[in-house]
């Protein structure tokens, strides 16, 4: 019997030892397992909590901000930006930025498109208004009627600014090509498109004038930085306003006493004012702060520059507008509608005698040919007749230029008394050969109360 | 008022800037042919542009103030603000247009006439 205990003894071990074996291998292959797995959950862990900061954080900053990729936030875990994984979460990121940019400048463009048609159409009706309110000023003489018209015609400029400004930012033309006009006029012109227009007060030293093509725009701009500074600023303050020279132009200097700009401001406003930036018409806030957009474009587009980063020694802001000398013209410009009419140059006085006979053909006075001859209306016969006296007295011991060019003003109620006697000579010959070229084209008898 | 009237550029600064958003003229003894002279020896410093206009207008001998309205390029009723603010600070003075002598009536001359017809 005892012959079989060892015998199971080794039957025993020859079971267990395996079994041992195998149960610490087993153990081994768990221990492995165990530990990729949390090494595998800890990585699906990672990567869940990336697609998360992903979806929740770069791609939401990117929808947020205006400026692309850059400006998103990294991914959270680095190592994991070494994969392929992370390779193709950027590459995600890149596509979405692009798609994100390319729908916004979509709809930027068609916003734009849209508000440029519309406003453009406001702009005319401004414009329109402002002449038939310009007619009414002119047909009535009475203060209480003035005075309505003067509101109106507030509102209107205010209306026509406003409608203006976006269809500049809507990368339209300021419209209205101007006369070269004095900066005085350039910035009273201005004056007349803000609200407070009673609390500007302008100060000129120069006799400068702005070209032509730059009128319009450097109107808006200097408009656009009164309004900032009037709005800013008390009601019983001053915003004064300074034209100085400089040295390669001109200044056009506003002072405000009001609160300033803090520095993050200061840093918003000189951005947008350098017009380098593309500005996006649905992100200028609500309601839209364009002042600064506009100037920024238009200085840009016409080669002026803003500057609001000074202090005023009012306390407020100090804005210099710097127009350099490619917009101005030194002298101050002749006005053009009177440049227009003195090509009848100067005759010597003795012609003034040809007015007194100004139903003969006078002859020496060539140039008036390019006068409008066709004017044939009774008034002018009338203000021949009145002419012809009282003239020698009244002429312009100083002439200036402007004088000899209005002369066409009013031909009613005799105010022909006060025209240069060559000037008069001058219109009697071109009304004298109207009358006769008339008569010679034409057989009907408008001209006979002439003669 | 025919309307072929020389303009400045008159969309650019509105009248109420120029009159500074006044519509009444300080006095209203200004018709359209009242006659405005400059006083010389005035200084023009602290003028606004359209009063200084005027000034150089005015010096030459008297215009009427539709005159004066029609080179500036300003509504007549705006021109009389600014001529009445140079009355009141003494850079212009006013006068009336000299009336038209007064002649007789027609008729007495005709009867005249006819007297000295039946006579002679």
């Amino acid at each position: 019997m005892t012959q079989h205990i060892p015998e199971a003894v080794f039957w025993c071990l020859a079971t267990a030892a395996p079994a041992a074996v195998l149960l610490v291998r087993q153990s081994r292959i768990s221990a492995r397992l165990r530990r990729r797995l949390t090494s595998s959950e800890a990585a699906l862990r990672s990567r869940e909590e990336e697609v998360r900061h992903l979806v929740e954080v770069r791609l939401a900053a990117l929808v947020e901000t205006p400026h692309g990729a850059a400006s998103v936030p990294g991914p959270l875990d680095a190592e994991l930006a070494t994969t392929a994984y992370g390779a193709n979460l950027e590459k995600v990121v890149e596509m979405f930025a692009n798609a994100a940019a390319a729908a916004r400048s979509r709809a930027d463009q068609s916003a734009k498109t849209a508000l440029k048609g519309a406003v453009r159409a406001l702009q005319a009706l401004a414009n329109e208004q402002q002449l038939s309110i310009s007619d009414m000023q002119d047909r009535h003489d009475n203060p209480d009627v003035l005075r309505d018209l003067l509101e109106i015609d507030h509102a209107n400029a205010q209306f026509g600014r406003r409608a203006q400004a976006i269809a500049v930012l809507c990368g339209s033309w300021p419209g209205r090509q101007r006369d070269a006009s004095p900066l005085i006029d350039v910035v009273r012109g201005a004056t007349s498109r803000i609200r407070d227009y009673r609390r500007v007060k302008v100060h000129s030293q120069m006799e400068t004038a702005v070209v032509s093509r730059a009128v319009e725009p450097v109107v808006l701009a200097v408009a656009e930085l009164l309004d900032n500074a009037a709005r800013h600023s008390q009601p019983n303050t001053t915003v004064e306003v300074g034209i100085r020279p400089a040295h390669n132009g001109a200044s056009i200097i506003i002072d405000d006493a009001g609160v300033g700009m803090d520095t993050h401001e200061v840093e918003e406003a000189t951005r947008r004012l350098s017009g380098r930036e593309d500005i996006d018409i649905n992100r200028l806030g609500d309601p839209p702060q364009f002042g600064f957009a506009v100037i920024g474009v238009l200085a840009a587009r016409y080669g002026f520059s803003v500057s609001v980063d000074t202090q005023s020694p009012y306390g407020g802001v100090r804005a210099v507008l710097f127009l350099p000398n490619t917009l101005l013209e030194r002298k101050a410009p002749v006005e053009p509608a009177a440049a227009r009419r003195t090509e009848a140059p100067a005759f010597p006085s003795g012609t003034a005698s040809a007015g007194e006979a100004a139903g003969e053909p006078a002859a020496p006075t060539a140039p008036a040919l390019s006068l409008p001859t066709a004017r044939t209306s009774p008034a002018e016969a009338a203000v021949r007749e009145s002419t012809a006296g009282g003239l020698p007295k009244r002429r312009r011991r100083e002439p200036r230029p402007l004088t000899p060019a209005d002369g066409a003003t009013p031909t009613d109620s005799g105010p022909a008394l006060v025209r240069p006697a060559t000037e008069t000579a001058s219109r009697m010959s071109a009304f004298a050969r109207g009358t006769r070229s008339g008569r010679g084209a034409s057989q009907d008898s408008e001209g006979n109360p002439q003669e | 008022m025919t309307p072929p009237r020389p303009r400045r550029d008159r969309g650019l600064v509105r009248p109420y800037v120029v009159t500074d958003g006044r519509a009444h003229p300080t006095r209203n003894t200004l018709d359209l042919v009242t006659l405005v002279t400059a006083v010389s020896g005035r200084s023009l410093s602290g003028l606004s542009p359209e009063k200084r206009r005027v000034m150089e207008l005015c010096r030459g001998g008297a215009l009427s103030v539709v005159e004066v309205s029609g080179h500036l390029g300003l509504a007549t009723s705006v021109t009389k603000v600014l001529l009445s603010d140079l009355v009141d600070s003494g850079h212009i003075s006013i006068r009336p247009p000299i009336p038209k002598a007064q002649l007789p009536d027609a008729q007495l001359l005709q009867e005249v006439l006819d007297g000295l017809r039946s006579r002679f």
